[in-house]
């Protein structure tokens, strides 16, 4: 371990002590009521606006949660209207390869909710999707997402119960969409780096970034 | 590629679910263009499409599109009928041509549905260059089949149209029954459309454009070596690599299209070797489309 690896702990006195815990009471008595118009933009189908956003939303995030609640974060991405409307109430996502974990499917075999947030490059409002879903190898559905001659195997159907759209505040304040920003991945280590060390691999770090780079080729 | 940059003048419905597409250059006069081609349609997410020119070659200042919105469409035809408006700016490739009309007295034209477009130039260029000419229009309804109206205005009996809804599937054993032996066929439309045309006319006088992929069945995939000649480098293709992707890997810059081996613009000049062609365009000889196609032998060498 080199001294980088060393967490010290300075936001609070030792190492025992947690940050107080607030209930959410205290929570809103911070915070506030949100004003009628933003209670109002909850939806419970797609409209114009919501169809034309995930037709040009190349990325998304998708949360689903196992049994006992605990969730996931999983990132899909392709071109830009990847996931399919199917009516006004429903999605579809395709699944391409990927690390075969299937931490999503396992969780929604389980626990059938959903939550996406799409994302459109250079758009700071995000899209927030939440509803209930399921897998399908339905063929009219998988035919959608035939891409560079290969059909996705499996898709999530999503029914949607909420849609808004949300404020770019944290896309603002995160300067997301600078392509300044950019330079931050330069101050990280090569994913490379990072398996040698995370696997304890006696390989050269390039060689196994090259790797992956390798296998980044075949995305479909 | 040669890519031109157009402005979407007008889109307009010309059938249930078909749209026409008038694009006009912003440079000064587009690349000329013969019946039968198609251009690329670059969309601002990302896909590109292929569309045949269905308007007046002599008119350089626009060129003429028609796109049928898809009911199973992955994102192309849906984008075209629900999000593109007009004004907006579109880059097109220049025209090719895989469907070229060639000199004949006579010519029995065979469209199903939005597979007119090739064929609506193509018509006007055999009446002009006095050829007798026919055409079966074959679509469900009158209403789904685009430029109905304007052909028979234009052309009266030469054109039959015919309306599978109420009267089937026109009869293409009786047609080439009567075919003149030196009549040319040509023929666009839906798959089954092209298999029956295939099965019923002599294949030298049948001209056939696919608009999707036919179901082909292959050996699993070898990698291969590919030489290339020119700048004395050799490229190794992996059994799940495209040919066309590991070129472009390797640092060629191959431009493609439809990736599936339908449009033609990853064409590439083969010096040796045996490839096994897999598109659906007929590659000429000492050409291949290495989007889909790849090596029977060992190796090829490609002018690269």
């Amino acid at each position: 371990m080199t001294s980088h690896d060393q967490l010290t702990t300075i936001t609070h006195a030792s190492p025992q002590a947690r940050p107080r815990r607030i209930s959410y009471a205290e929570v809103r008595a911070r915070i506030g009521e949100p004003e009628d118009m933003i209670k109002r933009k909850v939806r419970d189908r797609l409209d114009r606006h919501a169809r034309r956003f995930i037709a040009h939303s190349p990325f998304l995030a998708m949360a689903t949660s196992d049994a006992t609640g605990l969730p996931d974060s999983s990132p899909r991405g392709d071109y830009p209207g990847f996931v399919k409307v199917l009516d006004e109430r429903t999605l579809a996502i395709p699944d391409r390869p990927g690390n075969q974990l299937a931490d999503s499917f396992r969780n929604l075999a389980e626990n059938d909710g959903i939550g996406l947030m799409f994302v459109v490059p250079g758009m700071r409002e995000v899209l927030r999707v939440n509803g209930r879903a399921y897998p399908t190898d339905e063929p009219d559905v998988l035919a959608r997402m035939r891409t560079e001659g290969k059909e996705a195997e499996l898709a999530i159907v999503v029914e949607l119960t909420e849609i808004f759209f949300h404020c770019g505040r944290a896309l603002i304040r995160s300067r997301l969409w600078d392509p300044a920003s950019q330079a931050l991945a330069g101050e990280l280590p090569s994913i490379g780096e990072i398996a040698a060390d995370q696997f304890g691999l006696d390989a050269d770090p390039r060689a196994l970034t090259d790797m992956l780079e390798d296998d980044y080729r075949h995305l479909y | 590629m040669a890519m031109q940059r157009t402005i979407l003048e007008k889109a307009e419905p010309v059938a249930e679910g078909a749209v026409s597409l008038l694009l006009r250059g912003t440079d000064g006069p587009l690349a000329p263009w013969e019946p039968g081609a198609h251009i690329d349609l670059a969309l601002p997410n990302w896909l590109t499409r292929q569309y045949s020119l269905c308007g007046d070659p002599a008119d350089l200042d626009t060129y003429r599109v028609a796109v049928r919105h898809d009911r199973l469409s992955r994102g192309g035809s849906e984008y075209i009928h629900l999000f593109l408006d007009e004004g907006h700016t579109l880059d097109v490739s220049v025209p090719r041509n895989n469907f070229p009309l060639l000199p004949a007295p006579e010519y029995l034209f065979l469209a199903g549905g939005i597979g007119i477009t090739p064929i609506l130039p193509m018509l006007t260029a055999a009446v002009e260059a006095g050829s007798s000419a026919t055409l079966v229009y074959t679509g469900r309804s009158l209403a789904t089949m685009p430029f109905a109206d304007e052909l028979r205005a234009a052309y009266g009996s030469r054109v039959r149209i015919h309306a599978t809804e109420r009267h089937g599937r026109p009869d293409f054993a009786a047609e080439a029954a009567a075919l003149g032996a030196r009549t040319l066929v040509y023929c666009c439309g839906p798959t089954p459309m092209l298999e029956a045309a295939e099965a019923a006319f002599p294949t030298q006088q049948l001209h056939i454009e696919h608009f999707r992929p036919t179901a082909k069945k292959f050996a699993p995939n070898e990698p291969f070596d590919v030489h290339c000649a020119r700048s004395q480098r050799t490229v190794r293709v992996g059994a799940e690599d495209s040919m066309l992707d590991a070129l472009n890997h390797a640092g060629f810059r191959i431009p493609s299209g439809c990736r599936e081996g339908v449009c033609g613009s990853c064409e590439i000049t083969l010096v040796d070797g045996e490839p096994e062609h897999r598109d659906d365009i007929g590659a000429p000889p000492g050409r291949m489309y290495c989007c889909v196609s790849r090596a029977l032998s060992s190796g090829l060498t490609v002018d690269l």
